[in-house]
């Protein structure tokens, strides 16, 4: 593992009860400057709520969250500043124009009123936008309002991003400006975690990938490391392994004699 | 951005902000961003034409300030009917406090509860205090301009008659009456997220509305009789009861300084005035970080299990229907009337008033001086065709949906006759929302008017089949459920009114035939045989 100069993140024995559940048990995980991580597990696993706790969201966890070097618990919320949140439902304040919004969450990163709608603008033109940016993000379509999130969740110039399922409606070439980005951003230095279902892409841009199964890291390192230890072509298929899912092709044949079963 | 006048006015209070820790400048901006997505109105069908023209911002809630103002108006008699400051007093707060109380529920549970916020402000540098004290600021700004519109008149009437204590007094109380409701409500949502989940409260939320709309427009008819209650002479005597009726609480005050009136019964009532809004303040003060962490609990749609439909509706259903298709938008229809919140919002309460109104008429006709007896057995039962006036409107809000683009599925479906569809809409109508109405009535009226009414009630119950496919008419052959509200217009209402002046006439006709001989029966043997052919002819597209 390319272990860069500085740890920016760090879990140590983070345990999350949700009632009865244990969503996460006992997580520990060290994460450096310039990494991507693939950040991967079934539904349930524990993905979001690993990344709500250290947005500072939910506090009602056991263990420690360290961002650069401080508890988040007794830091205050100033880490935030240097954090990026795209979040998986598209929540946004969508009666507002893309204006309006990205000045204002430029603002609540601190930046002036000024210089975040400069930047919002020229980045909107950068995805082509240039024209919606005084419409209602409403009007918006899907591609378009993850842009607008993508916009937001950078426009302060974070050191670690948060993205929860980032390219959700993205055409095939904004994906690729995207995975372009993420890249030069990695090679500067930042940290992303990219949690994702769609294998293909993780594979592909993550240089670390960590396989969350119920609440357990099953499985921390880079695709070819993930690859050799499973013996498994693809990282669906490691995913499928590790996780212990290996009856789709049954699933698949009853799914498909139940949808037949009343033709005459 | 707008520089709204009420931020103005918060500036003047910064220093105080600052002072409890919080960043005055940040919580300024978030509450400007509040108040510019409330004077939009949430957007489906205006904001489709992308890069269109700049809409107008207006602020619903302002305008319904007039509304709010006017109900101040219809106050004033109290504070006339005597000089007993404790009853009159007692009663204005009781009218005040509950209009506050739900126009809260209803208006303000969408800022009390936008979970956005969590994504959108939480993931920011911002600290809790800070956002909990925008989210305060906003709702006060709110409550303080709801509670000006509607004390406004009787503040100016009552000091101009009963001088300035009065009028301070009046500021003071209605104040804390204020704080109270803020934080029981606050209170209130509180238990029920702790307790519930988030579907829960949204449905609780739902028939709050429903009820404050229905009680609205009941209140009228009430406030219009109260006039002729003009003699009476109010007393007032304190009793340990007395304790549990806050409004109550907050007349004692006008009691002791204007009356005159002693005793502990009073004392216990200020101190309560003072101290049990103070208290819940702290309280939800206190609460507030759990409160804020329970929200999160909105976010996950699931609620309770909603019950099954039980065997002998669905035993109804496949009884009421001739095919397949029918059958299914029949439950189809019946389902979205049972769980679309914004519908039944609409629907609802004129399910009430066409409980209520056939007996406003027959009230109508006992005061204008007629026995009990003579009533019994006379024609008043023509009064129940009054319930039938909800038809029209119910009918035309059927085209209407908050989720209006799932619509989509009517036309990729292989359907050749889109008459199944108006069919099974308009039974599920008759069935769930006419038929509990109309059974509740005929009930009554039986009780009233004895078994003889019986093929009377029948024929009613077939005119309002006949009734309801003419109403159907009026949608043109728009499918039901496929147009957002957005797009309902004011000519909604005028289209309404040629329709409703049919029941007259149904009712007109049936009054004079209950003179004919035998006149009764042979109409029901003619509607027995209409039926069956409006149902084939008229819902044709």
């Amino acid at each position: 593992m390319n272990h860069g100069p500085g740890k920016v993140l760090s879990l140590k024995g983070l345990t999350k009860w949700y009632g009865e559940k244990l969503v996460l048990d006992h997580i520990d995980l060290d994460v450096y400057e310039g990494q991507i991580i693939g950040y991967i597990g079934p539904n349930g696993a524990g993905k979001s709520t690993t990344v709500k706790i250290m947005l500072g969201l939910d506090t009602s966890y056991t263990g420690k969250v360290e961002i650069f070097g401080q508890d988040i618990k007794e830091s205050g919320v100033a880490y935030k500043k240097r954090i990026g949140y795209v979040p998986e439902a598209a929540d946004l304040y969508d009666n507002l124009t893309a204006r309006e919004y990205l000045t204002f969450t430029g603002e609540l990163y601190g930046l002036s009123a000024d210089t975040a709608d400069d930047k919002a603008r020229l980045l909107m033109n950068v995805f082509e936008l240039e024209d919606v940016y005084d419409s209602r993000i409403s009007s918006y379509s899907k591609g378009m309002k993850q842009k607008v999130l993508l916009i937001s969740s950078l426009l302060h110039d974070p050191d670690i991003l948060f993205l929860d399922e980032p390219i959700n409606g993205l055409d095939a070439n904004s994906v690729m400006v995207f995975k372009e980005i993420l890249a030069q951003l990695a090679a500067q230095g930042k940290t992303i975690f990219y949690s994702s279902h769609i294998m293909e892409v993780v594979q592909k841009i993550s240089s670390r990938i960590l396989l969350l199964n119920d609440g357990k890291i099953v499985a921390d390192g880079s695709f070819e490391q993930l690859s050799q230890k499973n013996k498994e072509g693809s990282l669906e298929e490691i995913f499928n392994q590790l996780t212990g899912f290996n009856e789709h092709q049954n699933l698949a044949e009853d799914f498909v004699r139940i949808v037949q079963r009343d033709n005459r | 951005m707008k520089n709204f006048n009420t931020l103005k006015v918060l500036d003047l209070f910064r220093i105080m902000f600052e002072r409890f820790e919080i960043d005055y400048w940040t919580m300024r901006r978030i509450i400007q961003i509040k108040l510019t997505m409330d004077s939009r109105r949430p957007t489906t069908i205006m904001s489709q034409n992308m890069g269109g023209e700049k809409k107008k911002d207006t602020n619903q809630f302002l305008k319904s300030l007039w509304f709010y103002a006017l109900i101040g108006l219809t106050l004033i008699p109290i504070l006339f009917i005597g000089d007993n400051f404790m009853f009159q007093m007692s009663l204005i707060f009781g009218v005040v406090m509950f209009l506050i109380m739900t126009a809260m529920i209803s208006d303000f549970s969408s800022v009390l509860l936008d979970v956005r916020d969590q994504t959108v402000i939480g993931t920011r540098p911002v600290d809790h205090r800070t956002i909990s004290a925008a989210r305060t600021i906003h709702v006060l700004i709110y409550l303080l301009f709801l509670t000006a519109a509607i004390v406004c008149v009787p503040f100016i009437v009552g000091t101009v008659q009963y001088g300035i204590v009065f009028g301070l007094l009046f500021c003071v109380t209605v104040l804390f009456s204020d704080l109270f409701i803020v934080a029981i409500t606050a209170l209130l949502y509180y238990v029920i997220l702790k307790f519930f989940g988030g579907e829960r409260l949204r449905d609780i939320i739902n028939y709050v509305q429903i009820g404050l709309s229905f009680t609205i427009v009941v209140g009228y008819q009430v406030l219009a009789r109260a006039f002729e209650f003009q003699g009476i002479q109010a007393s007032f005597e304190p009793a340990w009861w007395n304790m549990f009726l806050p409004p109550v609480w907050f007349g004692a005050p006008f009691a002791v300084a204007l009356n005159g009136a002693n005793g502990w019964y009073y004392e216990v009532f200020i101190a309560l005035a003072i101290l049990i809004p103070v208290i819940a303040l702290w309280i939800y003060l206190s609460l507030l970080p759990t409160f804020e962490r329970n929200l999160l609990k909105l976010m996950d749609q699931t609620g309770p299990p909603k019950k099954k439909a039980t065997k002998g509706m669905n035993r109804l259903a496949s009884l009421l229907t001739t095919s397949k298709e029918e059958h299914a938008f029949y439950q189809f229809a019946e389902r979205v009337l049972k769980n679309e919140r914004d519908l039944k919002l609409k629907i609802y309460p004129s399910l009430g008033f066409a409980i209520i109104f056939p007996f406003v008429f027959l009230y109508n006709g006992y005061s204008a001086g007629q026995s009990l007896e003579s009533i019994r057995s006379g024609q008043m039962y023509i009064t129940i065709y009054a319930s039938m006036m909800m038809i029209p409107g119910i009918v035309i809000m059927l085209q209407y949906s908050s989720k209006s683009k799932g619509s989509w599925i009517y036309h990729v479906t292989p359907i050749d006759n889109m008459g199944v569809i108006m069919k099974g809409t308009l039974k599920a109508f008759l069935i769930r929302l006419f038929a509990p109405v109309f059974l509740v009535i005929s009930l009554l009226y039986g009780l009233l008017f004895g078994i003889r009414i019986l093929p009377d009630l029948i024929i009613v119950l077939l005119i309002a089949i006949i009734y309801s496919v003419i109403c159907f008419r009026m949608l043109k052959g728009t499918l039901p459920f496929s147009q957002p509200f957005e797009s309902a217009g004011q000519s909604d209402g005028w289209k309404t009114i040629p329709f409703a002046l049919l029941i007259p006439v149904f009712g007109g006709i049936h009054f004079a035939l209950t003179y004919v001989p035998f006149g009764t029966w042979v109409y029901l043997v003619i509607l027995l045989l209409i039926v069956p052919l409006t149902w084939q002819k008229g819902l044709q597209r």
